[in-house]
């Protein structure tokens, strides 16, 4: 059992539903891609394939499961896309923002649908209209029926079929699996869009179909061999399958090109499949290999419940303490021999190559995030009348998934800031020699262990003189503070901070920084902000890549155990008497060649003070905080390097200041990991300047 | 904690100096005993710190301080029961154990409303079961002045 068990839940319907939903979120930001790649000036056939097979399959979905409106707005975007398609529709400017905006429309009734929520439905008319005028007069205007048969539509397919101009004889054999209707698809659906490219004779096999008894009603026992003679190309017949394309054996051949002997293996009896079970039965892969020739590759992933995933990870952590407990427990048996080091250390090896390939297994790129900003872009531009350009950098960076889920929102906040307060607007951009579209680039990249993603815009900076005034009219600081640029600019992430004029519909409301600021703090990560004045500024996220694992200095005080981050550790000192000196009147410091660095007892930095010192600290610990800042720790022992499992305080209680997570010690106590960041603000600001408050000593 | 669900509710009884108070045992994970918790920065005084529970770091709530009933201190005779407060783990600090009953609803009775005491939200019912009278405790309860301090 590991961390904090999940309560039961219910409902196999939902499951259906969640994997649908799912796999709309692929397909959204499939679509997104293309429709980028088309505005970039992309004119091959394919992009604009992918932005309609995107479309195709959510309609196909909704429909199966239902949603109504879903689909039928579906429709009228795949409908307008496969004019596009036909050449029937030239994708210039305009054209190309209507397809962006249903795209965006799409996405916004896709989460109506998956939270039971209602949408305005005027917006989703007039985007459905708009649909409508680019995909020109249709001949089924009729709503009820998705797949209204017979009307012919074999003309618009002839036309970007690559040389299948002549109507031939195909044979169709379609076998579903069970999960193909497990995924709520439905054989009578696909046969109708069949019937949409030509003639058709469809004939069920039902040969496999035990007897009742022994039914299991949840299997397929069901196949069709149908024929099919219209003008349209392999290609258009797979598409037509391509929702269940996994879930089924198909088979799509020209009549001559038939073995004979295929009946006989029709009637096999399945072997039951559970979900997530990829292999077909044995004879499928020779007779697909013997016949069509393979359109798109079968991807090489699978679906994998984040639970699981989840509890390795946890494993892997707890094999990282058990290791190490091992490793302490051996050397206080005294010195060991050669082999057993030599077994120890490939027990190390292995066990942090465990880690890593657990970590690769939940990494995921940045790209579907940063894609999906661009979403952002787009409505605040809407909603402010400015324009501007995103530009994406790094986006094959991988981080782990719940790395992922959890910038969304600050960078959301982040991009709606940039564009909303930091750009400029048009008229004054031009009035200032500035290129007229302002431009907000997010970028990511590895680097020493840790994720930087940077936010940055072109626009005009961070206004220090109305920072500072907001500061000193909300208390935060007093009118006579010297305070740097650098603390100037790092005052937005206040709670409430805010120095918009009028509350803008998109930020404004002053929750905007220091939500971010949390939001970042609770990945383990650290926000810092440069701004030039007239220039831009840039915010800095640095994120922890290994969630799980961090190498920590271990130290004690008063009989507690504390680590702090490796990362944060510049060295430690043994004290000598008179080391430290204060300096007026609450700040000790340490001489450290020739620099003067605050130090901190660390016990009262976190009020855990239980009886007043007996001596003073025999060692200091000094640390660096994100912006450079430096302290020394004062603590009385420090107990060596060690591998530690960082387990979440907020998954059990809430973000404590001062300390960043917890950890479990050989003894099986839990420790303390620090926050040096935080830690370090204590000592520095004395209780005027932050609403932090501490009084030390 | 809906009690109107069925018409005998189980719960779990633990002690705290002279008093008994119950909680509905689909709400209790398990019971174990008391173990040194690591003291957090920063939190209420009721909060005594952290534990570790195979793997998961939770926190300990000292329910006497907490509620404002007389105790002792904590020694290793205490217990700490684990118990879900919405979809999180806590731990209480209690004196011991004692039953689970079956406890008609209709024994519930609501906590009389005294100005000034403070246990009251969290009293949230009182059952009489023969002699004694059990004190009802709404988890919930328990956490919200603490979650009403800026993290």
């Amino acid at each position: 059992m590991n961390e904090g068990e999940r309560p039961p839940s219910a409902d196999a319907l939902a499951s259906v539903r969640g994997i649908f939903f799912q796999e709309c979120e692929e397909q959204l930001a499939a679509l997104e891609a293309s429709l980028a790649a088309l505005q970039e000036g992309d004119a091959d056939s394919e992009t604009l394939n992918a932005a309609f097979r995107a479309v195709h399959s959510i309609k196909g979905g909704a429909s199966a499961l239902e949603l109504e409106r879903l689909s039928a707005f579906a429709h009228q975007f795949e409908t307008a896309l496969a004019a596009g398609r036909a050449g029937m529709l030239e994708l210039d400017g305009s054209v190309l923002r209507v397809l962006m905006r249903s795209a965006d429309k799409l996405s916004d009734l896709v989460r109506a649908a998956r939270e039971g929520e209602d949408l305005d439905e005027q917006v989703i008319s007039s985007a459905e209209a708009d649909l409508t005028a680019l995909a020109g007069p249709q001949d089924d205007s009729d709503d009820d029926s998705m797949f209204s048969g017979f009307v012919p539509r074999a003309a618009e397919f002839a036309q970007f079929d690559e040389g299948a101009a002549e109507t031939r004889d195909w044979v169709v054999r379609f076998r579903p699996y069970a999960d193909l209707y497990a995924k709520a698809n439905e054989p009578l659906l696909i046969l109708r869009d069949l019937a949409e490219l030509g003639t058709l004779e469809v004939t069920l096999n039902d040969g496999a179909l035990p007897a009742l008894d022994a039914l299991d009603c949840e299997e397929g026992y069901l196949s069709w061999n149908i024929r099919l003679r219209g003008a349209c190309s392999q290609q258009a017949i797979r598409e037509v399958f391509e929702f269940v394309e996994g879930d089924c054996d198909l088979e799509i051949a020209l009549e001559e090109a038939l073995p004979v002997n295929n009946e006989a293996a029709n009637t096999e009896t399945d072997t039951p499949r559970t979900n997530g079970d990829a292999s077909p039965p044995p004879s499928a892969p020779e007779r697909k290999a013997a016949l069509a020739t393979p359109t798109s590759p079968v991807a090489q992933t699978i679906r994998v419940d984040l639970e699981r995933l989840d509890d390795l990870a946890n494993l892997v952590g707890e094999l990282v303490i058990n290791h190490a407990l091992l490793s302490q427990r051996i050397a206080s048996h005294g010195p060991s021999s050669a082999s057993v080091a030599l077994a120890l250390e490939d027990l190390d090896h292995l066990t942090r190559d465990l880690q890593d390939s657990v970590m690769a297994v939940r990494a995921q790129p940045l790209k579907f995030l940063f894609q999906r900003m661009a979403r952002v872009v787009r409505d605040v531009e809407s909603a402010t009348g400015k324009q501007a350009r995103l530009i994406i950098d790094g986006e094959d960076t991988e981080v782990d998934r719940t790395l992922i889920e959890g910038l969304a929102d600050p960078l959301t906040h982040m991009i709606r800031n940039a564009i909303d307060h930091g750009l400029e607007t048009f008229a004054e951009r031009l009035a200032l020699g500035k290129p007229p579209h302002g431009s907000v680039k997010i970028s990511a990249r590895h680097r020493a262990g840790r994720v930087i993603i940077q936010v940055a815009d072109d626009g005009a900076g961070v206004n220090r003189a109305r920072v500072r005034q907001t500061a000193i009219a909300r208390g935060f600081i007093a009118a006579d503070d010297q305070l740097s640029d650098e603390e100037i600019d790092h005052l937005i992430f206040l709670p409430s901070f805010s120095t918009a004029q009028a509350v803008s519909g998109v930020s404004g409301r002053g929750v905007g920084m220091d939500v971010v600021k949390c939001g970042v703090q609770a990945l383990g990560g650290r926000i810092t902000v440069q701004s030039v004045a007239g220039l831009g500024t840039t915010f800095t996220l640095s994120l922890p890549l290994t969630l799980a694992v961090l190498d920590g200095m271990v130290v004690s005080s008063q009989q507690q155990t504390f680590v702090a981050p490796l990362t944060t550790v510049l060295e430690t000192i043994p004290l000598k008497s008179g080391d430290i000196q204060r300096v007026g009147a609450n700040l000790d410091v340490l001489t450290l060649r020739g620099a003067h660095v605050p130090a901190i007892d660390l016990l009262d930095a976190l009020a855990l003070r239980t009886e007043p010192a007996r001596a003073p600290s025999r060692f200091a610990l000094v640390v660096e905080d994100d912006s450079g800042r430096r302290a020394a720790l004062l603590v009385d022992d420090i107990q060596g390097q060690r591998q530690v499992v960082i387990k979440s305080l907020e998954a059990n209680y809430r973000n404590v200041v001062g300390v960043a997570a917890a950890t479990i010690l050989g003894e099986g106590r839990v420790a303390l990991i620090l926050d040096v960041n935080s830690i370090l603000g204590f000592g520095r600001r004395d209780e005027r300047k932050s609403p932090r408050l501490l009084a030390v000593g | 904690m809906d009690i109107t669900e069925s018409a005998l509710q189980q719960v779990v009884v633990f002690r705290l100096g002279a008093q008994e108070f119950c909680v509905h045992i689909e709400a209790v994970k398990e019971i174990r005993p008391w173990t040194v918790a690591t003291p957090l920065p920063h939190s209420p005084p009721f909060v005594v710190g952290v534990i570790n529970l195979r793997g998961a770091v939770l926190p300990v709530v000292d329910l006497g301080m907490r509620l404002g009933v007389e105790v002792n201190a904590p020694t290793d005779r205490n217990v700490i029961v684990i118990v879900w407060i919405r979809k999180q783990l806590y731990g209480l600090l209690v004196d011991g154990v004692c039953d689970i009953l079956a406890v008609a609803e209709t024994s519930f009775q609501p906590a009389p409303n005294v100005a000034g005491a403070s246990a009251d939200s969290i009293i949230a019912s009182l059952v009489s079961e023969g002699d004694r009278l059990l004190s009802f405790i709404a988890l919930e309860q328990l956490l919200t002045s603490s979650e009403a301090v800026a993290a």
